[in-house]
């Protein structure tokens, strides 16, 4: 032992501070990983998700041709695997002769851009006004609340359409249009824990130590608040992309120039007959990073909070 | 009927639930016998498998446990013989249970009256009308009318008002009543009680515990009373099996046991009690803690508690001693007495008492 | 005593529709441009001097609390304003095609309770058996697909590969169908018209089951859910004490109460039922409100989508009021406060 043990400086004491905190967040990183190798589907879903991502982030690099500008002549070229197809096409094109395959992958920058920043900005507000609605109460909580239960009056899908009729498409739009009322869930959720964590003690304990509220706010009950609404989110995800792509189909998300699943496979109807795989395949796509998301986020429910289980 | 036959007998049943790759044998090598009228006392701690015992006994072990083996001989037919729909004709009917947690255990989506209601349907009681809703009504109302009867006699007041209200709206004590009344309905020749009182307060315990006397001397119903309160059982039974680890250790009229308990975890039971009137001993826990389910020893499972533990305890399975008529022990500390006789294992113990 | 209560709740709709009402007016004020174009929408050339006329008609140079009030007013008379892409009032475009949607959200509610019921009681009795494994799997599919891929991919399979069912539309011309309530499959029975009732029948498949499909996928993984805790509860050990059979246990003591927190579910998925339908609508060919508002979103015909997405609205509610009363009925508790 030093002689000097106990006249550390406050730096020090504060780096010891992080050190411990680091060594714990890598523990608990460490356990989630191996929980969540124990669910060997959920693992096969985060993966699959991550390809997605990757593909859309480098979708210049592993593609080759213009997913914008087709060749009129090789229109409705059957994939690799059927009569007339080839590895240069391998999933065909489409009826304005575009390889269906760079669509496809162009298409995941607009499915995956607008889940992951519908359900990140809903979460953010639904964390910003439940965290003050559940702890402050009173009237900022009766006007929020009210306002979400009116907000749920309306279905999803129609909401989200009505904001786009009479918005416009575009990608401000649709973001606006899903977020709108997309808070509202996780709203309910952290106000609710919210309301359950003001009352325990540790809350009573940290308030009489002279924390203050934002203090009490961010530092004690919202780290125990995060998780549920992490997998939230996650399970949510999915919704956003599947009504992206819906409103998409009905051609009411972005301009038609853009590859976005939804409106590939709307275009594609009119040649269903003659060329299945172009309304076919980029649905398809849409099912597998639907179903790798609801993979991992179910995986993830499982080992973090199971009582979100009864939501469907 | 042979007034002379014991209205149950078992014998030997094992009752094991596989966990893992492990089995937990939660009932191991259980036996005993229960006369018309009688009360036995069943004691132990919790985990000691003694609600699977219960349990085993109207086959209400779910897949995949099962009792394994052994023979439950009820009125002389072996219940474990018994066809689906031969059991269900016993449950209920000739032997009936209550539960320990009374709100959990009454369904909250029927009223109190409709489910007593339907034991009395279920064994057609009253009628014997097997005609659908609504072409039924004769019998319902002459069920309710016994509904009402029976609602009385375990003391549930206004029974008429109460009839139509639902389990939440009972207080504790009242609830019990009502799984009493439940259990009551097709007046069984036996009643299993699986800890009835624990859930409620002191002053109801007795109540009920009253209640159930009465039910034993009106109407001769043999009670099988399993409870972790060896006070409790001493007042109320007529006998008692004291049960460790999945087995019985002792067995013996409530006097046997209470005043000369032989084995050792018994005289713990009773040293653990503070006395009113007797100048306070410091009370003397019993050290350390029950063996799990899945992992018992051949041996003695008390063993490494005991104070009175010695090299031959631990070394093969320890029999049954009959040291008086009727009180059994399981111990080698009664290795003088008389030996039931279905054991070999002479030498080992020959050698502990040449010592 | 009940009947009270469900009179509160009735009446606790009101302030929500009012709350819907003024949402959706707000809606048509996102629109940038010129309020009379938007009225109008594609509806029309006008002059200047016809200009002032129709601000006056549209209010629209009031305050805007009062245009609230008309607009409120003039809903709550069932007046829903005037499409003048279409020239006719909302109102009677709207009631022109709901049975059409009524008839096929009411296949898509029974499809979807007729399988998810079954599915999700036996899946839980028999947990982890290869029926369940199957079913569960199938239920994860069907919540992860695009309703209009689906939707497609049957007709690929069904009408254009196996010719079993027809591809578009509700009923095939030529069946002479007598319209008296405008429900198709009424009509064919009060008429007596069995072709058409085959026809409308056929025709309601296909769009009913893919409308169907996702909400019987969460019904049935809802409803497995509560029936694994309701089994595992002590009445169900009672009642098997009692001597009761064990098919007779899972339905009446176990079902019961996995149906409470299953049918505020149910309730929320209608609300998918109604937000689909407009997709599915589009993929069929169904003649019916969806695809009328799809259209009219494209002839940005406002004042139309504007009447069509309240009435969805107060659809939704109605039917959570549905919902609502009905766990009172089945909650005990929640009915006896």
């Amino acid at each position: 032992m030093e002689a000097n043990q106990n006249v550390r400086s406050p730096l020090e004491d504060q780096i010891y501070i992080w050190r411990i905190r680091l060594e714990i967040w890598w523990q608990n990183f460490r356990n989630f990983v191996k929980a969540l190798s124990v669910h060997p589907l959920a693992l096969m879903g985060g993966i699959l998700v991550i390809i997605y991502l990757l593909s859309a982030v480098f979708a210049d690099q592993i593609t080759v041709h213009n997913p914008i500008q087709g060749n009129l002549r090789i229109r409705h070229t059957p994939p690799v695997w059927e009569n007339g197809g080839s590895w240069e096409y391998p999933l065909g094109t489409d009826s304005q002769g575009r390889d269906l395959f760079t669509r496809i992958v162009y298409g995941a920058r607009i499915s995956l851009s607008v889940g992951i920043l519908s359900v990140g900005i809903s979460v953010i507000v639904g964390i910003l006004l439940g965290t003050l609605a559940g702890y402050f109460g009173g009237r900022f909580d009766s006007i929020v609340s009210r306002l979400a239960d009116l907000l749920l009056a309306f279905p999803f899908l129609i909401f989200a359409i009505g904001v786009m009729a009479f918005l416009g498409p575009g990608f401000t739009n649709l973001i606006l249009a899903l977020t709108f009322k997309g808070w509202v869930e996780f709203f309910r959720l952290v106000r609710g824990e919210m309301l359950a964590e003001k009352t325990k003690e540790y809350v009573e304990a940290a308030r009489v130590t002279g924390q203050g509220h934002v203090a009490i706010m961010l530092k004690e009950i919202l780290p125990n608040i995060i998780q549920s609404v992490f997998v939230l989110g996650t399970l949510r995800m999915g919704y956003m992309i599947i009504t992206e792509a819906s409103l998409s189909f009905l051609g009411l998300g972005l301009p038609p120039n853009i590859p976005a699943w939804g409106s590939m496979v709307a275009a594609g109807r009119d040649s269903l007959l003659v060329a299945w795989w172009v309304s076919t395949l980029p649905g398809l796509a849409i099912l597998f990073l639907v179903m790798a998301i609801n993979l991992f986020g179910e995986g993830l429910r499982d080992i973090l909070d199971p009582r979100l289980k009864l939501e469907g | 009927m042979n007034s002379n036959t014991p209205l149950l007998e078992v014998n030997k049943i094992n009752s094991v639930f596989p966990s893992g790759d492990k089995i937990v044998r939660a009932v191991n090598d259980v036996s005993f016998t229960l006369n018309e009228g009688e009360i036995l006392g069943i004691v132990g701690e919790s985990g000691c498998g003694k609600s699977t015992l219960l349990l085993s006994l109207l086959r209400l072990i779910r897949y995949p446990g099962k009792v394994e083996s052994g023979e439950i001989r009820f009125r002389g037919n072996d219940l474990l013989q018994m066809s689906n729909s031969q059991m269900r004709a016993m449950r209920g009917k000739e032997i009936a249970m209550i539960f320990q947690d009374p709100l959990s255990t009454l369904n909250p989506a029927f009223t109190v009256g409709e489910q007593i209601r339907e034991s009395l349907r279920l064994h057609n009681i009253v009628g014997n009308s097997n005609a659908p809703w609504p072409f039924d009504r004769v019998q319902r109302e002459q069920e309710k009318r016994r509904v009402l009867q029976i609602m009385e006699e375990v003391g549930i007041p206004s029974p008429m008002d109460r009839y139509a209200s639902y389990p939440h709206q009972f207080s504790g004590g009242m609830q019990q009543r009502t799984l009493i009344a439940i259990a009551l309905a097709c007046n069984p020749k036996l009643l299993l009680a699986d800890e009835p009182t624990t859930a409620l307060d002191v002053t109801i315990q007795a109540q009920i515990m009253n209640l159930m006397k009465q039910i034993n001397q009106d109407r001769g119903t043999a009670i099988i009373l399993v409870t972790h309160d060896l006070g409790l059982a001493a007042e109320f039974c007529d006998r008692i099996a004291v049960m460790y680890a999945g087995r019985i250790v002792e067995q013996g009229t409530v006097d046997e046991i209470v005043e000369t308990p032989q084995h050792p975890y018994t005289q713990g039971l009773l040293n653990c009690r503070p006395r009113i009137g007797e100048r306070q001993k410091t009370i003397r826990p019993i050290e350390g803690n029950v063996p799990s389910l899945a992992n018992l020893p051949n041996s003695c499972a008390f063993a490494s508690r005991c104070s009175f533990v010695k090299d031959a305890c631990n070394e093969g399975p320890i029999p049954l001693f009959l040291t008086e008529p009727g009180h059994l022990n399981r111990c080698l500390l009664t290795s003088d007495y008389k030996r039931l006789p279905e054991w070999d294992w002479d030498s080992l113990v020959e050698q502990e008492r040449a010592q | 005593m009940r009947g009270i209560k469900i009179l509160e709740r009735v009446l606790g709709t009101i302030p929500i529709m009012f709350g819907v009402a003024i949402i959706v007016f707000f809606f048509i004020r996102l629109t940038p441009g010129d309020p009379v174009d938007i009225m109008m929408g594609g509806g029309g050339a006008i002059s200047s001097g016809e200009l002032e006329n129709l601000r006056e008609e549209f209010h629209l140079n009031e305050p805007l609390h009062i245009q609230l009030w008309y607009f409120i007013r003039d809903a709550a008379k069932g007046d829903l304003g005037y499409s003048y892409v279409l020239k006719q009032p909302v109102t009677s475009l709207i009631g022109d095609r709901l049975p059409a949607t009524i008839e096929l959200a009411v296949g898509a509610l029974l499809f979807s309770l007729i399988v998810a019921f079954p599915i999700g009681v036996i899946s839980a009795v028999k947990q982890n058996s290869w029926l369940d494994r199957i079913s569960m799997s199938t239920a994860f599919l069907g919540i992860s697909m695009p309703g209009f891929w689906l939707g497609i991919i049957l007709i690929l399979l069904f009408s254009v590969r196996l010719h079993w069912l027809p591809v578009q539309g509700r009923i095939t011309l030529g069946t002479g169908l007598e319209q008296r309530t405008g429900y198709f499959v009424l009509d064919s029975i009060l008429t007596g018209n069995m072709e058409a009732l085959k026809s409308s029948l056929l025709h309601l498949v296909l769009p009913s089951v893919t409308l169907g499909a996702p909400v019987a996928a969460v019904i049935a993984r809802v409803l497995r859910s509560s029936m694994l805790e309701t089994l595992r509860s002590d009445y169900v050990t009672l009642a098997r004490s009692k001597g009761v059979a064990e098919w007779w246990v899972v339905i009446k003591h176990a079902l019961r109460n996995a149906m409470i927190p299953t049918v505020t579910v149910v309730g929320l998925q209608v609300g998918i039922l109604l937000g689909g339908n407009m997709v599915i609508e589009t993929v069929f060919g169904w003649p019916g409100l969806g695809r009328m508002v799809v259209k009219a979103i494209f002839d940005r015909d406002f004042p139309l989508i504007q009447g069509a997405v309240m009435i969805y609205a107060f659809t939704f509610v109605m039917a959570n009021l549905i919902v609502d009363v009905m766990y009172t009925y089945l909650n005990p508790r929640i009915r006896l406060q």
